[in-house]
C-alpha cells in the first residue's frame, strides 16, 4: 500500500471525499427532491465523481508506466526484481539506474515508438492482460521463463535508437558498430543480444523461445 | 415514476456511486494491475450508471411537474 504521492491523486481523493460526504448525507437525511437536493446530488453524483474519474485516469495512466505496475503480475516478478537489483549488470538494470529511465525503465524500453506509440502500447497491454488471464495466470515462473518472448524483436532496436541514434561519430568509431550498422538500423541484429551488449534480462536466452 | 420509486432509484444511485468511488480510489493506494483496471472499467462504469440513474429521475420529476402544471392550468382558476 502506498500513500498519495502526486497532486492528481490528491485531487482524486478530495473529489471522491466531497462526493462521499454529499451522498452519505443524502442517504442519512433523505430530503425531498427539491431544487437544492437536485443541485447537491448533481455535485455528488456528477461533478465530483467526474473530477475523481478524470484525475484518476490521468494518474492511473501515469501509474501504468511504473516498474512497480509491470512487476505486479507474477510473470514479471523476475524482470522487475532484476531492475531493482543495484548490483545487477544487465541492460535493464543499468538503464533503471539511469535517471532518464528510473522507475519507468520497462515502459521507456518497451513502449512503441512513434506518434501513436502510447495508444499502441496501451492496446498491447490489454493483449498482455488477455494472455495472462487465458494462460499465464496458472503457470509457474519457471514455465513463464521458457515461454515469454518479445512479440516484435526487430522493433526493439528502434527504441534503443531513440537515445543511441547510431549517427554520432563516437558511436560510429567503434568497429563493431560500424561493421553492423545496416543490420542494427534494420533490426536484424539486436543491440541487446549475446554477441553485442548482452541480454536485457539475465534469464533471457537461457531457454528456447526466449531470445531477444 | 412514483415518489417512492424515485427515492428508491436515488438511493440505488447513491450507493452505486459510493461503491464506484471506492473502486476508483483503490488504485491510489495500490497502483498495480488489477486495482488500476478495475478503477478504469468497473468503477467508472458503475459511476456512469449511477449518474445516468440520477438523470432519469430528474427527467421523470421534470415531466411530472410539467404534467401537473398543465393539469392545473386546464382546471382553471377557482
Amino acid at each position: 500500500m502506498t500513500l498519495p504521492d502526486s497532486p492528481l491523486s490528491v485531487v482524486e481523493l478530495v473529489c471522491a471525499g466531497l462526493s462521499a460526504v454529499i451522498l452519505v448525507g443524502y442517504l442519512v437525511a433523505r430530503p425531498p427532491l427539491v431544487r437544492a437536493t437536485k443541485l447537491a446530488l448533481l455535485l455528488g453524483l456528477g461533478v465530483f465523481p467526474i473530477g475523481a474519474a478524470f484525475s484518476g485516469n490521468v494518474h492511473g495512466f501515469e501509474g501504468t508506466k511504473e516498474r512497480r505496475f509491470c512487476g505486479s503480475c507474477h510473470t514479471m516478478v523476475l524482470h522487475a526484481a532484476d531492475s531493482d537489483d543495484p548490483a545487477s549488470q544487465t541492460l535493464a538494470a543499468q538503464h533503471a539506474r539511469n535517471k532518464m529511465f528510473g522507475s519507468e525503465n520497462c515502459y521507456s524500453c518497451h513502449a512503441n515508438y512513434g506518434m501513436f506509440g502510447t495508444i499502441l502500447t496501451k492496446a498491447g497491454g490489454m493483449r498482455h492482460v488477455w494472455m495472462y488471464l487465458t494462460g499465464y495466470r496458472t503457470k509457474s515462473l519457471e514455465e513463464d521463463k521458457k515461454e515469454i518472448r518479445l512479440l516484435e524483436p526487430s522493433q526493439m532496436n528502434s527504441n534503443c535508437m531513440q537515445c543511441h541514434s547510431t549517427e554520432d561519430n563516437l558511436w560510429l568509431k567503434v568497429p563493431d558498430h560500424h561493421a553492423s550498422l545496416d543490420d542494427t538500423r534494420a533490426g536484424r541484429l539486436g543491440c541487446a543480444s549475446a554477441g553485442c551488449h548482452g541480454l536485457a534480462h539475465p534469464f533471457w536466452g537461457t531457454d528456447a523461445g526466449a531470445k531477444p | 415514476m412514483s415518489p417512492r420509486s424515485t427515492r428508491r432509484w436515488l438511493v440505488v444511485a447513491c450507493v452505486s456511486a459510493l461503491a464506484a468511488l471506492a473502486l476508483m480510489t483503490w488504485q491510489i493506494f495500490d497502483p498495480t494491475v488489477w486495482p488500476v483496471m478495475v478503477a478504469m472499467s468497473l468503477g467508472q462504469g458503475l459511476g456512469t450508471a449511477s449518474f445516468a440513474a440520477f438523470g432519469l429521475v430528474v427527467r421523470a420529476d421534470f415531466r411530472a411537474r410539467l404534467r401537473d402544471g398543465k393539469a392545473s392550468k386546464q382546471a382553471g382558476p377557482e
